[in-house]
């Protein structure tokens, strides 16, 4: 690989561009543990209802039947709650465990095997192209490179039923109903209460009045969608999506840009040089040079550094060359300058200094 | 690490509290669940006497109290376990940068024909890694059209690739027989190499393959003058194929990294062939970029701590420079040693006549100030003591490309 990361480099490159990934998947957690709360004091206050409803009951020496029944009716809330905590712990812990899965992920970037900091390296460009993809709209190619790699993405359910309510919301319940069938047969989990909530919206007309089925219908919940997605899945419709990805392959063109890639005769393109190959040379064109405050001479002949183990030398048209590479090419004590094709004596060549 | 390791720890403490709560209100519902599901027992079983009512009706009375309680308990231990969900924000917002935009102009691709560029780089970068179905998918959802005469030369690399790592060798021997000519051009050993491994794979299958070995050598003759001693090699393992090569001293021949080898060189002979670089070039500016934002956050704080924000106009040149090792070398660049500057064609490397070279401006510089003229004269004859700078200069000449410098021009220093 031509760039070589230091483990401290690593290290460094996580703290800027590894925020998205953990606070998205913390931002789920959150939104998780207020439902929850929610769903907690609901049933809560429920229980504290039917029990209150005892306790006035038993003060006027009630009928048998009417304190049974009224006995099964605890029962049945408190069995609702003891449920429903359960259910909404368990989403919490899922959502908590894929933070942790990420943490681990991210960990793995100091192993000691170059093998396996290699497949690091490689899965987080295509974790951070599986980002911008998603911001550019492209979900079918992001979900496919997600699997192709192995990246656990935790968008795709969400966008799932984001875009069956779409679909209602547009009247299109067949294509809703064949979505349905294709993307949320494998729900399982804390999946599955949304994957029900969203169904019963087909027994709804969607200029339905019906709370929780307006809601989910409410334009609002795309805003509210986005807000959520920030960092994965802002889909403006203006312009301006700036990815993690896209940020870093400005910031690396830049580094690696420098006028040769840009010379009008194109004499000076290097079919290694990123920023001379054809579409990144067309994208580096507005980006910032790479600053060099040193020279390095590389010889066109022989891709050697130039240096004091191989002096560059200028021959009387100007162009500068090796040492070393002169000598190979010389012939008859004459040298063929590769670029002009005009020949010169071996002497003519005169140092130069570049320090 | 130590960024991953502090949220971990956060993490950690959410989870364990998630466990401990779900056990807990398991346990006590459960427990609520049983006493309610006793007295109703009771209350069947004895029917509609007062007296026992009466007690019944104090345990149902406890009960009751116990049963909000409890509820009322679970609800807020519920809500305790917020601090610690947000505790876990709050070390991410810490440890990592949460704002890293402002080290590049952000508007620079967000016209529709540089994000079309975009994505025809990627779509490159996907055929390239043999992803060809995703590399389609995109194609559709972007709306970006690659020449069919742009994708075919990674078809048939990825093609042959995948071959080689099932240590199938044909269809990169059929290629490499095509290319013979330009491959001999760029000197490389590719053909003889494959056959090489073909013959090692016949020798590695023992003493019943020996005629087919045989018979393949045939194939090292067009490389007999310049391989020789590999065939030679090649051929005397052919002694201890009876007993094994592995117990031979020819055991090298059967390493196995030759197959990884083979792989690279590959790739390397035929991009080279194709004028593509070895490696995508997405890849390398995605890697440079993983190197290079830290740099500029770092710098970017810098400039802010101390206030002196005109330092960075985004513009002609990043604010400092970044080291991606010499395998980066790409171009050759030129900095003038005087003012530290690259040099452009508007500002072009000069050569003095002691062999010097400065930017043009450095030039101009040292020959309108006489007495750092004189200062930066002695700076310059270092290395040759004897030489100064002269007074006249050689006539100009224009500056082509890169690594090449003009003489200076004629001009007399009066005050020298």
């Amino acid at each position: 690989m031509a760039v070589q990361e230091t483990a401290s480099q690593l290290s460094m490159a996580l703290k800027v561009q590894e925020y998205p990934t953990l606070k998205v998947p913390y931002e789920t957690l959150n939104k998780r543990f207020r439902a929850a709360q929610k769903n907690i004091d609901r049933e809560a206050s429920h229980v504290t209802m039917v029990v209150a409803e005892l306790e006035k009951t038993l003060s006027s020496f009630p009928a048998v039947d009417s304190v049974v029944s009224l006995l099964d009716g605890v029962v049945e809330k408190l069995s609702a709650l003891k449920r429903k905590a359960a259910e909404s712990i368990q989403a919490e812990d899922e959502s908590a465990k894929l933070c942790k899965r990420r943490i681990e992920h991210l960990k793995e970037h100091s192993g000691d095997q170059p093998a396996s900091v290699n497949l690091w390296k490689k899965k987080r460009m295509d974790r951070m192209m599986v980002e911008h993809l998603l911001r550019c709209g492209y979900y079918n190619t992001a979900v496919k490179l997600a699997k192709q790699s192995g990246i656990e993405s935790c968008l795709e359910f969400s966008l799932r039923i984001q875009e069956f309510i779409e679909l209602i919301r547009q009247n299109k319940r067949m294509d809703a109903v064949r979505h349905a069938r294709k993307h949320f047969s494998q729900a399982e989990g804390g999946q599955l209460d949304e994957v029900r909530q969203v169904m019963g919206m087909l027994a709804f007309p969607s200029d339905t009045h019906i709370s929780p089925y307006k809601d989910l219908l409410d334009p609002a919940r795309w805003k509210m969608l986005i807000q959520q997605f920030r960092y994965d899945n802002y889909r403006l419709h203006q312009l301006g999506n700036n990815s993690v990805f896209t940020i870093t392959l400005q910031a690396g063109l830049s580094a690696i840009k420098t006028p040769q890639c840009y010379k009008e005769d194109g004499t000076s393109k290097n079919p290694d040089c990123p920023v001379c190959s054809k579409s990144l040379n067309k994208l580096a064109q507005p980006l910032p040079m790479a600053h060099c405050a040193n020279s390095r001479l590389v010889c066109k002949i022989s891709g050697e550094v130039m240096n004091e183990n191989n002096p560059p030398m200028m021959l009387p048209n100007g162009y500068v060359y090796g040492y070393n590479s002169l000598l190979s090419i010389r012939q008859d004590d004459k040298v063929v300058c590769p670029r002009t094709k005009e020949v010169f004596n071996f002497s003519q060549a005169e140092k130069v200094y570049i320090m | 690490m130590e960024q991953c390791l502090c949220v971990e720890r956060e993490l950690e403490k959410v989870l364990h509290r998630f466990v401990t709560y779900g056990h807990q209100s398991e346990e006590r519902l459960d427990e609520l669940l049983r006493s309610v599901c006793d007295i109703r027992a009771q209350l069947v079983a004895f029917g509609v006497q007062d007296a026992d009512l009466s007690v019944l009706s104090q345990t149902m009375a406890q009960c009751c109290k116990n049963i909000k309680e409890t509820v009322q308990m679970l609800a807020s231990r519920h809500k305790d376990i917020h601090g610690s969900v947000s505790k876990v924000g709050k070390a991410i917002d810490r440890n990592f940068d949460a704002e890293i935009s402002a080290v590049v102009a952000e508007t620079v691709w967000d016209t529709p024909e540089r994000q079309k560029y975009l994505s025809e780089t990627i779509v490159e970068h996907l055929y390239r890694q043999g992803m060809l179905s995703v590399a389609e998918d995109l194609c559709q959802e972007s709306g970006v059209v690659i020449d069919m005469s742009m994708k075919q030369p990674f078809l048939e690399l990825n093609r042959i690739l995948e071959a080689l790592r099932m240590q199938d060798l044909r269809p990169a021997l059929e290629w490499a027989v095509t290319n013979r000519q330009r491959l001999l051009d760029l000197n490389s050993s590719l053909e003889f190499k494959l056959h090489r491994l073909y013959f090692i794979s016949l020798l590695s299958g023992g003493i019943g393959n020996q005629m087919q070995a045989l018979q393949y050598a045939r194939h090292f003759q067009p490389f007999a003058s310049q391989h020789q001693r590999d065939i030679q090699i090649l051929m005397g393992s052919l002694v201890y194929l009876r007993h094994g090569i592995e117990n031979s001293p020819y055991r090298s021949l059967l390493e196995t990294n030759q197959w990884a080898e083979i792989c690279n060189i590959f790739t390397r002979d035929a991009c080279a062939l194709l004028g593509l670089s070895v490696e995508s070039p997405l890849s390398v500016s995605f890697a440079s970029g993983c190197m290079a934002l830290p740099v500029l956050m770092n710098i970017k704080q810098v400039i802010e701590q101390r206030q002196c924000s005109g330092v960075w106009t985004h513009k002609d040149e990043l604010p400092i420079e970044i080291d991606l090792g010499k395998k980066c070398w790409y171009h050759s660049v030129f900095a003038c040693p005087i003012l530290r500057q690259q040099t452009s064609e508007s500002n072009p490397p000069m050569k003095l006549i002691c062999g010097h070279v400065i930017s043009r401006d450095a030039l101009n510089k040292l020959t309108n100030a006489g007495k750092t003229g004189s200062l930066l004269r002695a700076r310059l004859s270092q290395v040759e003591q004897t030489r100064d700078i002269p007074q006249t200069f050689d006539a100009e000449q224009r500056i082509e490309g890169e690594t090449q410098t003009r003489t200076a021009p004629d001009r007399s220093l009066s005050e020298v």
